[in-house]
């Protein structure tokens, strides 16, 4: 009974701690991932290839690699931020550079005379993307963005490597203390599941909600 | 009173030329047709007019001021001029009140409530009826749909209308109540430029018809004048189109 007060009290900071950080990385990785679908498209030159060279270079290289260049990394050139900080600011990059794919296929996607329409009535450039394009881009490009942050929910387990007091972290060392190996993971499992069937139910929500009407009612 | 003036404008797609050197002027109140037959350069002329599409040459006027002069303010000179287009580009995101909303909100910086009011007017004034105003452009037939775009268009006060086949994209029947819209807006005073194959349509509301062939402009004048051309290329053309024999309608 011990092991289990202490384990589920423990699980529940690390749930708290998991949670603060997907809850915080996945906004500013759409809006990175947006921010950089949209240079990727529409930045010319400069910020365009600067999107490309951005998402080319976190998606090119392992999540890990990321954190420990930020924790361990940034210290050597005087930039010293905390585990859980390091872990956002990784987080958000990583999901930032995939969501800017879905968010630039989805651009692309979008039918020029939508854009020329836009152009007709006097929009700026700048309008015409903000209230025409993106919003329609931003609906098709959801599915994808949901199941980034998914996976996120997932990866980030990973900031444990980095000292962050996570879910996992805390499976892994009442693993090592009690070596109740079926009993501490298969709750973690749950938990996990728990937490991804609840963010795939709140994007169905959402896509239901952003949802264009496509036939007479 | 000259709203709408083009001069010399040419246009090409790598090897082909597909204006050369169209020249138009358009007085204030005025309806004119441009007809021709398919690749005769009539929508690219039409695209033009507003830099939709850039000319290679040439210069365009609207009221005034010159749209083409590289010191021009584009996107202003733009909201002088209502377009619609033939491939129903209404904004699939927005309810049909929103398209005619957000032009005024947006572009014009209206208030959401007076935006709202000038867009209800705007949709009575083209025969969409209150219960289509919260549709989607989706659940609307393409009669509506294209109503919905000339009200979008006619919402921010244009000085001239321009219309790219605007009833190309739809059924027979769905087109009698697009053309009928135009022709009141006409018949109220809206300059209009209109690229419309409905020869029977061009002769009811047109105070001139222009005949385009090739990227050029090869005839022109009123409907009567029309109907008795001398020139045979026009002649021509004119007896491919709606059944016509010997350029009258039979």
């Amino acid at each position: 009974m011990e092991f289990w007060s202490e384990y589920l009290s423990s699980l529940l900071m690390g749930f708290l701690t998991t949670s603060e950080l997907v809850a915080i990385s996945a906004p500013l990785g759409i809006i990175l991932g947006i921010a950089l679908g949209a240079s990727r498209v529409y930045g010319g030159i400069i910020l365009g290839s600067f999107a490309r060279g951005f998402s080319a270079l976190f998606r090119g290289f392992p999540l890990i690699v990321t954190l420990f260049l930020v924790f361990f990394g940034l210290p050597e050139i005087g930039i010293y931020l905390p585990p859980v900080t390091s872990a956002i600011l990784s987080f958000s990059l990583c999901s930032g550079a995939y969501i800017s794919e879905y968010v630039r296929g989805a651009i692309m996607s979008i039918d020029q005379g939508q854009s020329l329409a836009a152009k007709a009535i006097g929009m700026t450039k700048l309008q015409e993307v903000l209230y025409i394009i993106l919003p329609q881009a931003i609906r098709r490009a959801i599915y994808g963005i949901s199941n980034e942050i998914v996976y996120m929910i997932q990866y980030s387990s990973l900031a444990f490597a980095i000292g962050v007091q996570e879910m996992y972290s805390v499976a892994r060392t009442y693993n090592s203390l009690y070596f109740k190996s079926l009993e501490i993971f298969s709750l973690l499992a749950v938990i996990y599941l728990v937490l991804t069937a609840l963010t795939t139910l709140f994007f169905k929500g959402l896509i239901r909600k952003l949802e264009i009407p496509s036939k007479a009612e | 009173m000259i709203v709408l003036r083009a001069e010399d404008v040419w246009k090409r797609y790598d090897d082909t030329i597909v204006l050369r050197g169209v020249s138009l002027n358009l007085k204030k109140g005025e309806t004119k047709v441009i007809m021709g037959p398919s690749g005769a350069g009539k929508t690219t002329f039409l695209k033009c007019l507003n830099l939709l599409v850039k000319p290679d040459k040439g210069r365009i006027w609207i009221d005034g001021e010159e749209i083409t002069s590289p010191k021009a303010d584009i996107t202003r000179l733009r909201q002088k001029i209502g377009f619609v287009f033939q491939e129903l580009n209404l904004f699939h995101h927005l309810t049909a009140i929103g398209n005619v909303m957000i032009g005024l909100t947006k572009v014009k910086g209206m208030s959401k409530s007076d935006a709202l009011k000038k867009a209800k007017e705007t949709l009575k004034r083209v025969h969409i009826e209150e219960e289509l105003w919260r549709k989607y452009p989706a659940q609307l037939s393409g009669g509506q749909k294209q109503r919905v775009a000339i009200a979008r268009a006619l919402a921010m006060d244009p000085i001239v209308m321009l219309y790219d086949e605007p009833t190309s994209a739809l059924d027979p029947g769905l087109s009698s109540e697009v053309l009928l819209v135009i022709k009141e807006l006409s018949e109220r005073g809206i300059t209009s430029l209109i690229v419309t194959h409905e020869l029977g349509f061009a002769y009811e509301v047109a105070d001139e018809i222009v005949v385009m062939n090739r990227g050029r402009i090869i005839g022109g004048g009123s409907p009567e004048e029309l109907r008795n051309a001398k020139n045979d290329e026009v002649r021509n053309l004119l007896n491919k189109w709606n059944g016509l024999k010997d350029g009258v309608l039979v």
